[in-house]
């Protein structure tokens, strides 16, 4: 069992480190540069306080330095040479892709993805958390409706791959399509439509991450609204959609845009079924189809991503700030 | 209790709602129900045309006994293991210390640290694609384990931070206060007072973890090769190349690699859902 114990051992180092480094750079931060103790106690105590903080933030903040700040500046450089880096062709990655009909392609299917699946998730995981609310075992239903969302996208989609199968006795949808008397067809090979059964996937899994957070927000409602209202004579659609809703827009929109920003990273699926074929490519898997060929298109691709990505950013930072107020 | 129970409403809604509402919930699941059932079926029923009928056999045993003896999946799983379990508690020790040092000092530059961790959280993982990989392959940590953990954990430490310092943030300051006016020293504070009210943190944080780094694809893509290194997730699509059209074979291994997020999922439900609750609502 040489492997585990070499985790073991990775973990203790790992663990143990952070502990050491940690409590020693404390205790000589105390003891050794400034202590609390001789004519300039009161001084030394603020300067000591002053660096602490840092001490707590410096490994992670190398660590990201390393892992993140260095690989985003580096991959907009990389994306201004050619495919082996061995010559700088100014945006020549850039001008090439968009006149790549491959990518505009990724580019509208991207848009659909943005428009469908976070609609449909929140709009399915809010109807969900509404409807289980009143019943008795809508807490077993809610968890069996939450559990895709503990499979890996790519366990997801072999599990789909089964149910789309051009097999009428595999595939469940062709199975009802012989039922009724029509012909199999390679759902995924279906132009344009192909990309909605792909999304149907995403939906499946995210719709329980949508209700679970929806459904805490419901509960969080105060009874006061909903009792006033009915004393009013609201009815049951006019209470959840003038008083429920509104009070958990904040919560809604928060969903959204966390599903939002996931589905513009998710390439697992499209990867996994089609590999980009038939015209379901999208943004992230034609960056994986260019990841061992060409890193400057590559490259330029995750840049493009990154600045749609950027608005959805930037608003969910405004927000944090403003909750810091 | 206001929201009526339902027993109130008229009998014909009422037939609709309790109906209509376990079957759109069986047609939900059906993809998992479907293949649970074709993996404990015999090869044979799949041949001869039985395919949802019942089995003609029981064959769980013997197909899952398959998947862990004639095939590369016990060592996909360890790998998935041991990647795991290291990441989950490197990037708990460091969102602890930095969630603490964001959470409880104010101090310049905080709120500049701070934006770098939920940047961090929201980048697209596909700008660092490159880079990372060079920079694995000059570390010599390429198609390791070692490798994917280091980068795991500092990915992932952005968005554990950025949940820490919210649940501390939360914490009535006083208590920390008032430890500072009976002289413990910093080191002690974060020790004894603010790591054992963390402790539904941690738990949530970890199971959260847990599941997004198993059930990760990208990296072990980008990052790993071959069975030596190779976390579940890349290695049924080999699984699957090994087994072709054995669909029961094929469901079988979709199953062991999903049942420990899922396990996970359900023993420590609640925590899980907490963990996202607090990490999307703050």
């Amino acid at each position: 069992m040489s492997p585990l114990l070499q985790g073991l051992m990775t973990i203790l180092i790992g663990v143990g480190g952070c502990v050491g480094y940690f409590y020693a750079s404390n205790l000589i931060l105390d003891k050794v540069i400034f202590p609390a103790s001789g004519p300039k106690a009161g001084r030394n105590i603020n300067r000591a306080n002053a660096i602490r903080p840092w001490l707590f933030l410096l490994p992670a903040v190398l660590a990201l330095g390393l892992y993140l700040v260095y690989p985003v500046i580096g991959s907009f450089y990389r994306s201004l040479f050619n495919r082996d880096g061995t010559e700088f062709i100014w945006f020549g990655n850039y001008i090439t892709m968009f006149g790549d009909a491959e990518f505009r392609t990724s580019l509208v299917n991207n848009f659909l993805w943005v428009l469908v699946v976070p609609a449909a998730a929140t709009f399915f995981g809010l109807l969900i958390a509404q409807l289980t609310d009143r019943l008795s075992w809508g807490n077993i239903a809610k968890s069996l409706i939450f559990m895709p969302m503990a499979i890996s996208f790519v366990g997801a989609s072999l599990i789909w791959r089964m149910v789309y199968a051009n097999n009428p006795d595999i595939g469940v949808i062709n199975a009802l399509r012989v039922f009724f008397g029509a012909d199999p067809v390679d759902l995924l090979q279906v132009a344009f439509w192909n990309n909605f059964f792909l999304m149907v996937i995403l939906i499946w899994i995210q719709t329980g991450f949508a209700m679970v957070i929806l459904s805490a927000a419901l509960r969080g409602i105060p009874e006061e609204t909903v009792e006033a209202a009915i004393i009013d004579g609201a009815n049951p659609f006019q209470i959840f959609f003038k008083i429920k809703v509104p009070q958990i827009m904040g919560t809604i929109v928060v969903v959204w845009t966390t599903i939002t920003i996931l589905v513009l990273k998710v390439f697992d699926i499209v990867y996994t079924m089609t590999l980009g074929n038939f015209g379901t490519q999208i943004l992230p898997s034609y960056m994986m189809s260019y990841m061992f060929r060409d890193d400057g298109r590559a490259t330029a691709v995750a840049f493009v991503i990154m600045i749609i990505v950027l608005p959805v950013m930037v608003w969910n930072i405004i927000q944090a700030r403003k909750e810091m107020r | 209790m206001f929201p009526r129970p339902i027993q109130k409403a008229s009998p014909a809604a009422q037939i609709t709602y309790k109906t209509l509402l376990p079957i759109s919930l069986i047609l939900w699941l059906l993809p998992l129900i479907a293949v649970a059932i074709f993996s404990v079926k015999p090869a044979a029923d799949f041949t001869t045309g039985n395919y949802w009928g019942w089995p003609s056999s029981f064959e769980g045993v013997t197909n899952y006994t398959r998947v862990f003896f004639d095939s590369d999946m016990p060592r996909y799983l360890l790998n998935s293991v041991l990647i795991t379990i290291p990441t989950v508690l490197g990037a708990l020790a460091l969102s602890c210390m930095t969630g603490f040092a964001l959470g409880v000092y104010k101090f310049r530059g905080n709120f500049l640290i701070f934006f770098m961790f939920i940047a961090g959280n929201f980048v697209p993982f596909q700008i660092l694609m490159v880079p990372v990989r060079d920079l694995t392959i000059d570390l010599g940590l390429y198609d390791t384990k070692a490798g994917l953990i280091l980068f795991h954990v500092a990915f992932q430490t952005g968005f554990c931070t950025l949940f820490m310092r919210n649940f501390i943030r939360a914490l009535p300051y006083e208590l920390i206060e008032a430890a500072r006016v009976e002289g413990v020293s910093e080191i002690k504070i974060f020790w004894y007072i603010v790591l054992p009210i963390m402790r539904p943190a941690i738990a949530a944080l970890s199971v959260l973890i847990f599941t997004f780094i198993w059930n990760d694809y990208f990296w072990a893509v980008v990052l790993t090769q071959g069975p030596g290194a190779q976390p579940v997730t890349a290695g049924i699509t080999s699984f699957n190349a090994q087994f072709g059209v054995a669909y029961n074979m094929l469901s079988a291994g979709s199953i062991v690699a999903a049942l420990p997020p899922v396990l996970m999922f359900f023993l420590m439900q609640r925590h899980f859902i907490a963990g996202l609750t607090l990490g999307a609502v703050k």
